[in-house]
């Protein structure tokens, strides 16, 4: 008896994951097909022969979105996922490019007062070298600096059905994949739970029956 | 039970499908081509002329070679072709999702997981 209510306990809780699977496999569905619903749009209204497509791709990409896989807290045994954006270099360039900014204003600082105290001018050049070659390499790096957004790819003006599907491509990939293969994960874990209790019934149930068959053979003898 | 070892150095997602497919999940930044000599890409654009052993190949690539895949996507109408490959791959990583494309609307008829139900169900 125990058995079975762990058991429909189970099967509660994975029907409660497939009703969520199915939700989000219908809010996925409706992404993808808006989506593909842009790029065609997209494509129609692009110049003659260009298409959006992998001719288009840079060949030295670099993920933006990653996983990250953590253990469940519902049940150790599988893990969450979840899709987050990782920080972009270009912040870190930014705050860069202020420091070299802030070295340029004490150069020239630096190469006022020494006109006004004496006019030194070989320390003062010295200086100057100094303090321009601290600069020059930290100036140069915003240049190098590539943007990671992939709409790039694909131009500097874009069009709004393009920047419309990777609106949708963001939230299918950062909001529903992660939450799917989470659910995913989750059900086959029950699965393999469900079985196994069905299993100890069975066992239970046929040990139940062998004391059964063993006490009525005795109550015949007797 | 999968350890935290196996997942922690999983950071992308891979793709296996049509152009269109393809071009919209790259939008929103998951491309990765990896540092040369190697160059691996994370996905694999599929048309009429790709041979399924190709398919195959790249399924191969993102579920047992390489270690930075957690999760693969792949069109449900590429995944028929390598059917038995995905009903017979039950690692838990990485995982694999069936998307729709295109022109092939989601059929849960063909979705593992709902298989995996029925057969649950004793169906």
């Amino acid at each position: 008896m125990e058995e079975r209510a762990d058991i429909d306990h189970l099967l509660e809780r994975y029907l409660h994951l497939l009703h969520e699977y199915t939700s989000l496999r219908a809010e996925l569905n409706k992404l993808q097909a808006g989506l593909y619903q842009n790029l065609a749009r997209a494509n129609f209204a692009a110049e003659r022969g260009m298409r959006y497509g992998q001719d288009q791709y840079d060949d030295r990409m670099q993920a933006s979105r990653r996983v990250v896989a953590l253990p469940s807290s519902s049940s150790p045994a599988c893990a969450t996922f979840e899709v987050v954006k990782v920080e972009e270099p270009g912040t870190a360039d930014a705050a860069e490019a202020s420091v070299s900014k802030n070295d340029e204003a004490v150069v020239s600082e630096v190469q006022s007062t020494r006109r006004e105290e004496d006019g030194n001018k070989k320390e003062e050049e010295e200086v100057k070298d100094s303090l321009a070659e601290e600069t020059k390499p930290r100036s140069s790096e915003p240049k190098a600096k590539k943007t990671k957004d992939p709409l790039c790819w694909f131009g500097l003006i874009t069009p709004m059905p393009l920047r419309q599907a990777q609106a949708q491509s963001v939230q299918a990939v950062e909001d529903i994949v992660p939450k799917l293969v989470s659910i995913n994960a989750e059900m086959a874990q029950v699965e393999i739970e469900v079985r196994r209790a069905r299993k100890k019934r069975a066992k239970a149930e046929a040990a139940a029956k062998k004391s059964e068959d063993v006490t009525s053979k005795e109550e015949i003898t007797v | 039970m999968a350890s935290t070892a196996d997942y922690k150095d999983r950071q992308f997602l891979a793709v296996i499908g049509d152009e269109d497919s393809v071009t919209g999940l790259l939008l929103a930044g998951i491309g990765h081509v990896t540092d040369p000599p190697d160059s691996q890409k994370n996905f694999l654009v599929v048309d009429n002329k790709t041979e399924t052993s190709a398919i195959e190949a790249a399924f191969e690539s993102f579920t047992e070679q390489r270690k930075d895949i957690g999760i693969v996507l792949i069109n449900q109408h590429i995944a028929d072709k390598i059917r038995h490959r995905i009903d017979t791959y039950t690692a838990a990583f990485p995982t694999v999702l069936e998307i729709p494309s295109k022109e092939h609307p989601y059929d849960p008829e063909k979705d593992s997981v709902l298989r995996r139900v029925r057969r649950l169900f004793g169906e």
